[in-house]
């Protein structure tokens, strides 16, 4: 009968929820808080992610992750100050961990050190191009172009590009998310930046976006 | 007022954009670009290139998302 079979349902839960632990609650309450106050966050850091793994999926495992480690974290998370920053700071830190299990990659390291004229030169492909011709092919570039040559130039340019461009977060909070001085934080957005200009110069190029002869203007 | 020539002008781009110079300097700047075609030019495409970047990562979660994280959590301190 179903009538009887509800009330031995709702008396088990009765008792289960007596049986709840203090622990538990706390536990409860903790993750009611956590949830009110980081979830809210994550669309920003699935976009940050997005930037760091490069891939949707990879992008979602690391949401979770660096959301869990701040969990464990929470206590530590000083009340008033930047939250977003504080969470990103972490996603850096687990991007990293995973990445250096995953594999060593040789050809990584030393970014900072190399010339402007070993990144391209932004200057050499526009100087003779007219500006306006370039602004326009900007203004005209689909986004899809614009999100893949985020994603090909280097890790550590891109996300001090996306933290500054996209998230406006000042270069002393840049520093503080990367673990770098804010003089690294600079030299990476103006490199990111040029990079990506050349990058995107070639692929307007080549789609038609700005003009074909334009292509014996880069060194 | 300092004068500033058009080298340091292109090269503080950035921190100009991003509010990160000191008022004097910024004030510096603002009167440069007024008065320096070349300059201006190069500060608006930066600033369309800001635009075409920003316009670019716009995607969302997806809607599960939120809840695949709670449950990992919860999942993740009970055990």
């Amino acid at each position: 009968m179903p009538r009887v079979l509800e009330l031995a349902d709702s008396a088990s839960l009765l008792d289960s929820e007596a049986m709840t632990s203090e622990r538990d609650e706390a536990t409860e309450s903790k993750i009611r808080d956590f949830e009110r106050q980081a979830l809210p966050l994550m669309p920003q850091l699935y976009g940050a992610a997005l930037r760091w793994t490069r891939n949707p999926s990879d992008a979602e495992d690391l949401v979770q992750e660096a959301m869990a480690k701040a969990f464990v974290a929470w206590a530590q998370y000083q009340q008033g100050t930047n939250l977003k920053a504080w969470l990103y700071r972490i996603m850096t830190n687990t991007h990293i961990n995973t990445y250096n299990r995953k594999a060593k990659d040789p050809s990584k390291g030393g970014l900072d050190e190399l010339e402007d004229w070993q990144l391209g030169d932004a200057k050499s492909l526009t100087a003779t191009t007219s500006r306006s011709a370039e602004l326009e092919a900007l203004d005209n570039l689909p986004s899809e172009i614009v999100r893949k040559s985020l994603l090909e130039i280097p890790e550590e340019f891109r996300m001090v590009v996306y933290y500054a461009v996209v998230d406006g977060l000042p270069y002393a909070e840049i520093a503080e998310v990367m673990g770098t001085p804010v003089g690294t934080v600079m030299s990476r957005l103006h490199r990111g930046k040029k990079l990506l200009r050349v990058l995107l110069a070639e692929y307007a190029i080549e789609q038609g976006y700005l003009s074909a002869e334009l292509k014996t203007e880069k060194s | 007022m300092a004068e500033i020539d058009c080298e340091e002008t292109k090269a503080l781009v950035h921190e100009y954009l991003h509010n990160e110079l000191r008022p004097e300097a910024q004030q510096d700047i603002t009167v440069h670009l007024a008065l320096c075609d070349s300059c201006e030019e190069e500060y608006d495409l930066e600033v369309y290139l800001n635009k075409a970047i920003t316009r670019s990562c716009d995607e969302a979660p997806p809607k599960q998302l939120a809840e695949r994280v709670l449950d990992y959590i919860r999942k993740t301190q009970t055990h």
